[in-house]
C-alpha cells in the first residue's frame, strides 16, 4: 500500500513538473508581488498557489501566498485584521499549525521578528511529520500590508534539502517585492 | 508483489473490519452470540488486539496523550464503579484522555477507551462521565469490535470509504492518522445502530446501578447539538453524526428510570467533578482559544474558577479571550483580567507583556514600556523577548522624538 502511495505522489509530482516552467523568471506582477524564480527551479503551474521546486514538491518547496486579510483559515476560527502586530499574525499562523491534524509532532523552533524587504514581519522555524511519518522542516516569512497577508515559505523534506536548497530561498526573498497588480 | 499487496490488503481490511465492530456499525444482526465460534473469534479477537496495542503505541509516540495521573485515577475508579460483575477474561479496562478540543471518545477492542479533553471539559458532573464511559465500556466488554469485524469482513469496499470519508473529518485527522483504520472507525463512525442502542440499555442499567442518574447524559447530548449548530456541523463527534446525537438522545429519553433514584450518590456536585478536571480545564481551554472558539473556552475557564477563584493564570486566559476576541469593547475588559491575574501573581510575566501590547497599539508608548521592561525583568528569556526588544526599542524611539 505505501509502495501505491507512493507511486501515486510520483505521477502527482510528475505530471506536476510536466506543466512547469523553468528557472530564472519573474512572477507575474498580476498577482501584486514579484519575485525572481531561483536558477534550477521550476514553477508549477497552479491557479490558486505559487509553487516553486528542484526536484519535486515532495523534496522541497517554495511556497508564496498573498491572502486576503478577512480569508478565512481551515482550522481557526481567528482572522488576520490590518491592526495586527507581525507577533499577533505570527501566532494565528502557529495556531493554525497546531491546530492542523495534518501535521504530527509539529515543534515550533523559532519565532521572531522579521524584516521582509523592509516590511516588519516575522519568521516562524518548525518541524513536523506527515501521515506516512516523514519529517519535513518549514521556514515560513509573513507580514500584512494594506489588506493582505503575504507569507513565502520553503519547506524540505530532510536535512540535506534543506541545508542544500535554502539558500534559493533566502535569494528569492530578498527579490520578493510588492507591485500594484496589472489589471487585464 | 502481488501476493504480498493481496496479503497487505487483506490483513489492513480484517483491522478494517474489527474497528468497525468495535465503534459503531450499521448491518449488525442481533442474533448473532458472543464470540461462539470460538476458533475463528480468537484468531480475529487476538488480530485486533494486536493490532489495537500497536494503534495505542502511535497514538503515545505522536504526543497526543494528556498526562495526568491524579485525573487517570479518578477515570478510573468511575470504571471501577461501573464494572459488571462478569467481565471477559483478561480484559482490563483503561481510560486515556486525548489532547483534542473536539467533543470524542472511543473504545479500543482490547479496553483501552480514549476521552477527548476537549469532551470532559464540557461536562458538568460525574454522571455524564459515567454515561459516556459505560456506553464505551458495553463496546468492549461485549465485543462489538469482534461482531462487527464479523459482519463487515466481507464488505472491505465499505470500509475503505469510511476510512478515507474519516481522514477527511476536520479536527480528527492527526488522531486517525495516529490510531489506523480500527481506531478511526471507532472513534468517528461508531457500530451499528442495533449495537449503540445496546451500548445504551446496557449502559444506561450499568450507570444506575452504580448510583448515578443516566439521564444526566441528556444535558451532555443537548450541549453537544448546541455546540453542533454553533460549529456549522464541523465538530467530529464520538457519536458519528447529527443524527446519531439525537438517536442516542431518543434511546436514552426513552429508557425508564426505577421510581426510585438515590439521588444522595456523592456525584452530583458539578463543583466536586470540576475538581477532578481540575487543569485539564484550562489546557483545554488554552486548544480552543487557538481554534478562535472564544466562548467555549471562556466555559472552561469559568469552570475552573468555580474552583479556584485565585488563579492567576484563569484570569490571564479571560484576558487573552477577550484581548484575542479583537472586540473594541473587550479590550478594557481584558485589563481588568491582566490587572487581576498581576495582582495575584506579581511574578507571572505574561500578563505584563499582555498589557504592554494594549498599551502600544493604542500608542501610549510610555504605559507600554513599563509592561515590556516588567515582563523582560521577570521573564528575561522568554521565547518571545526579540518581539519584546523590538517594542522596547520602539517605545523609546516615540520618547525620544
Amino acid at each position: 500500500m505505501k509502495r501505491l502511495l507512493w507511486f501515486s505522489l510520483l505521477i502527482c509530482a510528475v505530471s506536476f513538473l510536466a506543466c512547469a516552467h523553468n528557472g530564472g523568471l519573474n512572477r507575474p506582477a498580476s498577482y501584486g508581488y514579484k519575485v525572481d524564480i531561483p536558477e534550477g527551479w521550476r514553477q508549477i503551474d497552479n491557479n490558486r498557489y505559487f509553487l516553486l521546486t528542484k526536484d519535486n514538491p515532495f523534496k522541497q518547496y517554495i511556497l508564496v501566498q498573498n491572502r486576503p486579510i478577512g480569508k478565512s483559515f481551515r482550522h481557526t476560527k481567528k482572522k488576520m485584521r490590518t491592526t495586527m502586530l507581525p507577533e499577533e499574525a505570527a501566532q494565528i499562523v502557529v495556531d493554525e499549525l497546531i491546530s492542523d491534524q495534518n501535521l504530527v509532532n509539529l515543534k515550533l523552533l523559532n519565532n521572531t521578528p522579521e524584516k521582509i524587504n523592509g516590511y516588519d514581519g516575522f519568521k516562524i522555524l518548525y518541524t513536523y511529520q506527515d501521515a506516512e511519518g516523514h519529517t519535513f522542516k518549514t521556514l515560513y516569512y509573513g507580514f500584512i500590508k494594506d489588506d493582505t497577508f503575504f507569507n513565502l515559505r520553503f519547506t524540505a523534506s530532510d536535512r540535506f534539502h534543506f541545508q542544500r536548497d535554502i539558500e534559493a530561498f533566502r535569494i528569492m526573498l530578498r527579490s520578493f517585492e510588492i507591485v500594484k497588480a496589472e489589471t487585464a | 508483489m502481488n501476493t504480498r499487496l493481496s496479503k497487505l490488503f487483506l490483513f489492513l481490511t480484517g483491522l478494517l473490519l474489527l474497528l468497525v465492530a468495535t465503534a459503531c456499525s450499521t448491518r449488525y444482526k442481533p442474533e448473532i452470540s458472543l464470540v461462539t465460534d470460538s476458533l475463528l473469534a480468537s484468531e480475529a479477537e487476538q488480530m485486533l488486539w494486536q493490532k489495537s496495542e500497536r494503534e495505542q503505541r502511535t497514538i503515545e509516540r505522536n504526543g497526543l496523550i494528556y498526562t495526568d495521573a491524579q485525573l487517570e485515577s479518578y477515570l478510573n475508579q468511575v470504571v471501577a464503579r461501573l464494572m459488571p460483575e462478569t467481565v471477559p477474561a483478561d480484559l482490563v479496562i483503561r481510560i486515556s484522555v486525548i489532547k483534542s478540543p473536539y467533543l470524542n471518545a472511543f473504545a479500543y477492542p482490547n479496553g483501552m477507551i480514549y476521552i477527548h479533553s476537549g469532551l470532559l471539559a464540557r461536562m458538568d458532573n460525574e454522571a455524564q462521565l459515567a454515561a459516556v464511559l459505560a456506553h464505551e465500556m458495553v463496546h468492549c466488554i461485549h465485543r462489538h469490535a469482534l461482531r462487527a469485524f464479523r459482519e463487515y469482513r466481507n464488505q472491505p469496499a465499505y470500509l475503505i470509504a469510511v476510512q478515507q470519508a474519516l481522514l477527511k473529518t476536520k479536527g480528527l485527522q492527526k488522531l486517525a492518522h495516529s490510531m489506523g483504520v480500527t481506531g478511526a472507525m471507532a472513534a468517528i463512525s461508531g457500530y451499528a445502530r442495533e449495537l449503540e442502542a445496546e451500548a445504551d440499555r446496557i449502559g444506561f442499567e450499568w450507570v444506575l446501578r452504580a448510583g448515578y442518574n443516566p439521564k444526566e447524559a441528556l444535558a451532555l447530548f443537548d450541549q453537544m447539538l448546541s455546540d453542533l449548530a454553533q460549529d456549522g456541523c464541523e465538530e467530529p463527534f464520538y457519536f458519528g453524526s447529527h443524527p446519531q446525537i439525537r438517536q442516542r438522545a431518543d434511546n436514552l429519553q426513552n429508557l425508564s428510570l426505577p421510581v426510585m433514584i438515590d439521588t444522595s450518590a456523592p456525584n452530583k456536585s458539578s463543583h466536586a467533578f470540576f475538581a477532578q478536571l481540575d487543569q485539564l480545564l484550562l489546557a483545554n481551554a488554552r486548544l480552543d482559544i487557538r481554534l478562535g472558539r472564544f466562548q467555549v473556552a471562556r466555559e472552561s475557564v469559568e469552570k475552573y474558577l468555580s474552583i479556584k477563584p485565585d488563579d492567576t493564570r484563569a484570569y490571564f486566559l479571560l484576558g487573552e479571550i477577550h484581548r484575542q476576541r479583537g472586540l473594541c469593547s473587550d479590550v478594557q475588559t481584558a485589563l481588568d483580567y491582566y490587572g487581576r491575574a498581576i495582582r495575584l501573581d506579581p511574578s507571572f510575566a505574561a500578563p505584563h507583556k499582555a498589557i504592554g501590547l494594549i498599551h502600544y497599539k493604542k500608542g501610549q508608548h510610555a504605559l507600554a514600556k513599563k509592561f515590556f521592561e516588567s515582563c523582560l525583568q521577570l521573564s528575561p528569556n522568554s521565547p518571545d523577548k526579540a518581539y519584546i526588544k523590538g517594542y522596547l526599542k520602539r517605545c523609546t524611539l516615540s520618547e525620544e522624538s
